[in-house]
Formats: C-alpha cells, sequence, structure tokens
C-alpha cells in the first residue's frame, strides 16, 4: 500500500468515525441513519444505501432507512431472518459481498428493479446481538474489495451503537412519562388514613412497577401494587394496561381474590405474554379490616401499635399470567388504630445473592408505627444497598389513623 | 445468535439445561437462549436443572414461565429439578410450583420426562 492509499483509507476512516461521534449526540434516530447512509454512500461512492433492522417480535428485517433506495422503507420491505442477501447476512453474523443481483440472490424485487449490479453489506452487532443490517449497492457492475467490506463493517458498528443508545434513550424517556402519568405521586385522601408511597426506577431504567389506591364505591378501598415482569417501554405499557382492567374489576366485585382472577383470565387472552405479581386489597369502609389476596406478590408488612412489625398471614396464589385456574386465597386482617401497612415489591427486598427471606426478615425489621412519610423515609434508608437495585422499587405505606376522626367515629 | 454461557447436555436422549447458581436480570437471557435451545433439541421435552441455583429473581422466573408456555402450547413438557430451598421459596411465592412440574432429583425428572 503506497503512502497515499494509507493516507485515503485514514481518511475514509475518520469519516466513517466523524458520523457517529457527531450522531451520538443527537437524539432523533432517523436523522443519525440517514446522515449515517449518505455519508456511507459517499465513502464507498455507492449508488443506494440502506439499513434493515431486527424485528425481534417477527423476526424479520425490516427497512428503516435508505438513500436512493427510499422504495424500499416507503414500502415497509420485510425480509425474514436467514433468507436472501441481507436475512443471510444477519443469521451468519458476517459481511456478504454480491456479485449478481438477481432473484437467486435477493428477496427484494425492489433492488434489481432499481438496476442493481453489485453488493455489499455488513451486519450491525450491539451488545453481542445482531439488531440489523447495513448494504450497500452499485448500479454499475463492480467488484466491491475486502477494504471497502472493513469500512462498511465499521460504519455497521458504529451505527449499531449509536442506534442502540438512541433507541434506549427513547424508550427510557416514554417509559418515564408513561411511569410518571400512572403512578401518581399524590395518593388520595382517605378520611381516617395517612398514607405516603415511593416509586425508584431501577439502574436499568424504569420497570412495570405500580402502585394505586382509589375509594370503591362501596366506601371501602382498593389499594394495589403489583410488578410487571420486564422492563422499559414494554413493561410500562403492560403497566398501565392492567392498571386499568384491575379498577374496572375492582368496581364489580368486593372480593379481592375475584377480581384477581378476572384480572388474570383478562390478560392470559389479550396478553399473553404478560406475566406479574400483584396485590390487591380492599380497606373496609371503618377502616378495621383488610381483605388481601396475592398473586404470586410479596404479602404486605403489619406494623401494630406496640409490636414488632410481621409480614401478614396470606397464602400465595398463583401469578398473573400463568394460566393456573387455581382459586386465590383471600385473607382478612384486622387492622386496628393507629396500625401501619407496607405494602412493596421486589426490588425493595431482592438483591444477587441473597436470600428473600433475608431481605424480608429486613424489612420487617425497619418497620415500625410511625407516620407515613417517615415510614417510607426509614424503609427505603434501611433497604437501600450502596448498588442501587436493577430492578425499579415500589413502595406504599398506610397508617389507620390513632384518633378517632375516621368516617367510623 | 444470542450469546450464553449455559450447557446443554443431553442425558438419555433428553436436553437438560443446568441453571447457574444465581439467575437474575444480568444472566435471565442466556438462560431464555439456553431454553429455546434445549426445546429445538428435545422438541420440547426437556429438563431444567436448577439444584445448583441459590437465587433466582423475577427475571429468572419470566424466562422458565415462558418456555414452560412455549412447550405446553407445542405439546411438550419441561420439568424442574428444584432442591434448594430459596428457590422452593419463590416458586411457593410465585404460585409457580403449582403449574411448572418439578422434580426433587435430576434422576427423578429425567425418568418422569421420558415416561411422558
Amino acid at each position: 500500500m503506497t503512502i497515499a492509499d494509507q493516507a485515503l483509507v485514514q481518511a475514509r476512516l475518520r469519516s466513517i468515525q466523524s458520523i457517529t461521534d457527531a450522531a451520538l449526540s443527537r437524539l432523533d434516530d432517523h436523522d443519525v441513519l440517514a446522515e449515517l447512509l449518505e455519508r456511507t454512500r459517499e465513502i464507498l461512492r455507492a449508488d443506494t444505501a440502506a439499513v434493515l433492522l431486527l424485528d425481534m417480535a417477527s423476526g424479520q428485517l425490516v427497512a428503516t432507512a435508505a438513500a436512493g433506495l427510499e422504495e424500499e422503507v416507503r414500502q415497509g420491505v420485510r425480509i425474514p431472518l436467514g433468507r436472501g442477501f441481507a436475512g443471510r447476512i444477519a443469521a451468519e453474523r458476517r459481511p456478504v459481498i454480491l456479485d449478481r443481483v438477481d432473484g437467486t440472490t435477493v428477496v427484494n424485487p425492489i433492488l434489481w428493479d432499481k438496476g442493481i449490479q453489485s453488493m455489499a453489506g455488513a451486519p450491525m452487532v450491539a451488545s453481542g446481538q445482531v439488531i440489523g443490517v447495513l448494504h450497500v449497492g452499485s448500479q454499475t457492475p463492480r467488484k466491491f474489495t475486502p477494504s471497502d467490506v472493513e469500512l462498511l463493517q465499521l460504519a455497521a458498528d458504529r451505527a449499531a451503537l449509536a442506534l442502540q443508545s438512541i433507541t434506549a434513550q427513547a424508550d427510557r424517556a416514554a417509559a418515564e412519562a408513561l411511569q410518571r402519568s400512572l403512578v401518581p405521586s399524590a395518593l388520595p385522601l382517605v378520611p381516617g388514613t395517612d398514607m405516603a408511597a415511593r416509586y425508584v426506577p431501577g439502574s436499568g431504567g424504569v420497570g412495570g412497577d405500580w402502585y394505586d389506591v382509589f375509594p370503591l364505591p362501596t366506601g371501602e378501598v382498593g389499594v394495589v401494587i403489583g410488578d410487571v415482569a420486564g422492563s422499559g417501554l414494554a413493561a410500562a405499557v403492560i403497566m398501565g394496561r392492567m392498571r386499568s382492567v384491575l379498577r374496572a374489576y375492582a368496581l364489580e366485585s368486593s372480593d379481592p381474590a375475584e377480581v384477581l382472577g378476572k384480572l388474570s383470565r383478562k390478560m392470559e387472552h389479550f396478553e399473553p405474554d404478560a406475566l406479574a405479581t400483584v396485590l390487591y386489597g380492599i380497606l373496609s369502609p371503618g377502616l378495621d379490616r383488610m381483605s388481601v389476596s396475592l398473586a404470586g406478590h410479596f404479602p404486605p408488612v403489619l406494623a401494630r401499635p406496640g409490636q414488632p412489625a410481621e409480614l401478614a398471614a396470606v397464602r400465595p396464589g398463583p401469578m398473573i399470567g400463568l394460566g393456573s385456574r387455581t382459586l386465590r386465597p383471600t385473607a382478612t386482617l384486622p387492622v386496628p388504630r393507629g396500625a401501619l401497612l407496607c405494602f412493596y415489591t421486589d426490588g425493595l427486598i431482592e438483591r444477587p445473592g441473597q436470600v428473600i427471606d433475608d431481605g424480608l426478615d429486613r424489612l420487617c425489621r425497619s418497620v415500625r408505627v410511625q407516620p407515613a412519610e417517615a415510614a417510607c423515609a426509614t424503609v427505603m434508608g434501611a433497604m437501600a444497598e450502596d448498588e442501587p437495585s436493577r430492578d425499579d422499587t415500589a413502595l406504599l405505606i398506610i397508617v389507620r389513623d390513632e384518633e378517632e376522626d375516621g368516617p367510623d367515629a | 445468535m444470542p450469546e450464553h454461557s449455559f450447557p446443554v447436555d443431553e442425558t438419555g436422549g433428553i436436553p437438560v439445561v443446568r441453571a447457574p447458581e444465581e439467575v437474575d436480570v444480568t444472566n435471565a437471557n442466556g438462560l431464555r437462549a439456553a431454553l429455546l435451545e434445549a426445546a429445538a433439541r428435545g422438541h420440547g421435552r426437556y429438563v431444567v436443572d436448577m439444584s445448583q441455583t441459590t437465587f433466582c429473581d423475577t427475571a429468572g422466573i419470566h424466562a422458565l414461565v415462558s418456555a414452560h408456555k412455549r412447550a405446553q402450547a407445542g405439546g411438550g413438557d419441561i420439568r424442574l429439578v428444584i432442591t434448594g430451598a430459596a428457590v422452593r421459596r419463590i416458586f411457593a411465592i410465585t404460585g409457580l410450583d403449582e403449574v411448572i412440574p418439578h422434580a426433587a432429583s435430576l434422576d427423578e425428572a429425567l425418568a418422569q420426562t421420558s415416561r411422558g
């Protein structure tokens, strides 16, 4: 290689690098891809450039952005994994060069209609996973060289990194907005009680934890805490649906187990992949007892005045989404004046390598009768570790007033 | 292909996934991949050996439930080997013990799976 050649290679490399350094600081993935494709086309002196992203749900590559090949995106071209040119690149995770473009080598007719003669493509890999394919095409016969392919792979790698970070940011922002709208920081005022709550996203972002408190037409008060498996936007969306469905069924029945049973049937039918743990409790109009049923969720911690806090004796029932027809048990807990009820999700008590019972013991030791806000602060202080929890955490505390100013006074 | 580090062995023609000591959100995708591999090799009939597992969080539970549902939908059968108290506890709390068949030893699970 001559010095001039080396200088050219260096210049092309720098040009690729500059694409994504600028891209990473931006937010819109379509802008990033458009710029990336233009630059890739320019550097490789190609006529077309396109990015197909892998849709995990369908296992298909979806044309997402293109330069000189816009029809692909407008027509929503989808290529099954393993088939055709792009499908092969993604399945085999290696660059492919095509010297002949026709029905035997590519699936997508737009490519041969367009008169593309030669193509080169590279897999886009982020965190060990193929997320898509970047390919370029030439309308005149051309042999893409190993050095072209190397540059293309570099562009694909950088694009994958940029896209991963952008998608994660966008998903995170949307999930946070959804979480904020669904998990209100202000709880309803229920005379005779004092309530406070906390929601803390996990180090992996927001997830599917939620709590909900709502007065019922019967004078009862519904209390929910739940955790949808998974994280990010997908979990937050499922959480939003479960929250409304549970509220709807809560109007129909005063038996928490029946409400959870209906919720489970509905979720299993319409969201067969969703999985969640939920606690649903109904506080009596006099606030003196709570009936509680569990769908794979941890029992509440109950602190009575003058006594150490303990896990309420509620037998477990199956999680939502397991497809179990087992009737969930309902337990009735007496709630004396001044008693404190603590509801929580697994993010509060689960730590890698720790047995759950250790976490539950630690929680019981941290719960004592005190005003709800102070109790939240005490519990979060006692349970938080130096390392933030990977999982999100929800905590809801309800204290029954000691004085006789409740509705039964 | 997603990367995973959980071995899928075979005993008497039945795929056996060896779950790691700790299953959590950091490696649940690896477990998922191993479960898919075992399902493909065993046509939906396989064993998940959790006898070395001392910790399993909700991410792990989710992976196991998805695998169980897939197996059921395809007429298959998965069987877990559970020996540790911590795993038994999370299975009891989540109600999984009543849903996914499990055995107290690998031999027992293999015998039940081959009997079908």
